[in-house]
């Protein structure tokens, strides 16, 4: 019976305690228990961590905050030059681009000598359909000498300065041009609109005249030489009672774009207006 | 002094922009005329003294610049003032109804204009399609214009006025 004594009794009652207790904490049953003590204490630490942590940063980065920031100001100013590059590159390309196609037209028309220009301004008045370019009499630019694209007839110089002309476009309200339609061999005259829309009037009633037939300069009036592509038959109009038949015109060059033009500069405008009968 | 300099540098900056963007932007066939706009909110202000002169040499060097016939710019713009001091000494007080009617009653003024000057001339155009196409497209544009115009105006004219009267 000495084995049941009082300290051996507590020793057993300490280990079935601790065995019961491991007991229910593994099966689950202290669960509730655990949170209702842990909780407050994760709380706590959850709140002292953080704020260590901001103290922490508070302390030694500063100057981390301040290298980055100019990393990132340096990083900009690169990223927005580079960009300034990529507008500068890509402007250049398009010039380029037209450069190349008036340099095609060029080739493919030796006959003509061209001076290339930059378009820098349309007129004013909404009535009129003119364009300014950076070419004037410095440069050899006179008056009423044909000005093309690479796609065909713009117009032609209606006034000319030192540095800057000029150009009255085909489709001004008050421009006429004399054309041959190439597939029906006839010639017609081409009028400009306040719309800026072109059309053929004088085609001869008898005239077969399709859609997709190609207008081009006659060079009859000497404003203009021949064989300069202006554009393409869109439809014809034939009334009965009229003494000629008309045609809407889709122009080749599209003149709301224009960016750049070749001036010819060796064709000269034959003035025929005092052989004209006065009215 | 100053407002005239700043008058200049203005319409320099306005016709540059008529030129390459506003002439460029069609509705219809229709343009907006900045210059006009500017000219006619410049005018609103009772401050402002030198309009006529202004009105003037815009009028006079777009006469050279533009193939309208001679001087048809420099009467549209001496009329669009005209009708601005009308309506500022007698008519109307509320600044910026009065901006949208001179713009309105201008921009009719100068585009009737322009139209009879080229017909005079001997231009092939219609009065249906000029009216449709070009005149009531142009008067829009210029009303559009008008508001942003003004606020603009007014500014500058807020902040070179103090600096006269002290000068």
């Amino acid at each position: 019976m000495k084995f049941l004594n009082a300290k051996n009794i507590r020793t057993i009652i300490l280990i079935l305690t601790i065995g019961g207790l491991l007991f229910l904490a593994v099966s689950g049953y202290l669960t509730p228990v655990f949170n209702l003590t842990l909780n407050p204490l994760i709380s706590l630490q959850r709140w002292l961590s953080v704020r260590y942590i901001s103290a922490r940063d508070l302390l030694t980065t500063p100057s981390d905050v301040v290298q980055l920031r100019e990393q990132n100001a340096l990083l900009e100013a690169q990223v927005t030059q580079l960009q300034t590059q990529l507008i500068v590159m890509e402007e250049r390309l398009s010039e380029a681009q037209v450069c190349f196609a008036l340099l095609d037209f060029g080739r493919t028309n030796p006959q003509y000598e061209y001076i290339a220009t930059a378009v820098i301004g349309r007129e004013i008045s909404p009535f009129l359909q003119y364009i300014i370019i950076d070419k004037g009499t410095e440069d050899g630019v006179r008056y009423g000498m044909p000005v093309v694209t690479q796609q065909g007839l713009v117009g032609r110089i209606d006034a000319v300065i030192a540095r800057a002309a000029r150009v009255k476009l085909i489709t001004d309200s008050d421009s006429v041009v004399n054309i041959r339609l190439q597939s029906a061999g006839i010639e017609a005259q081409l009028y400009g609109s306040l719309t800026g829309d072109v059309s053929l009037d004088m085609i001869p009633l008898e005239a077969r005249i399709e859609s997709g037939d190609v207008v081009l300069t006659s060079g009859l009036g000497g404003n203009y030489p021949p064989n300069i592509f202006i554009g393409q038959v869109l439809s014809t109009q034939k009334r009965e009672n009229e003494l000629f038949q008309t045609a809407s015109v889709q122009p080749i060059v599209d003149f709301e774009s224009i960016n750049a033009a070749l001036v010819v500069s060796n064709f000269e405008a034959v003035d025929i207006s005092p052989l004209e009968p006065e009215e | 002094m100053l407002s005239h300099i700043v008058c200049a540098l203005s319409l320099a900056v306005f016709y540059i922009l008529q030129t390459t963007i506003f002439s460029r932007t069609t509705l219809v066939a229709g343009t907006a005329d900045i210059i006009l706009v500017f000219l006619a909110a410049w005018s609103l202000h009772e401050k402002i003294k030198n309009s006529w002169l202004w009105a003037g040499i815009a009028g006079f060097l777009i006469s050279m610049v533009s193939a309208m016939p001679y001087f048809a710019p420099l009467v549209g713009y001496l009329g669009v003032i005209g009708i601005s001091k009308l309506l500022q000494r007698r008519v109307w007080r509320i600044p910026i109804i009065a901006m949208f009617i001179v713009t309105l009653l201008g921009s009719v003024f100068q585009n009737l204009l322009y139209m009879i000057t080229l017909i005079i001339q001997g231009t092939p155009i219609s009065w249906g399609e000029s009216l449709d196409a070009v005149i009531v497209p142009s008067i829009l544009l210029n009303l559009i214009f008008a508001l942003p115009m003004f606020a603009v105006v007014t500014g500058l004219v807020d902040r070179i006025f103090p600096l006269e009267e002290n000068e």
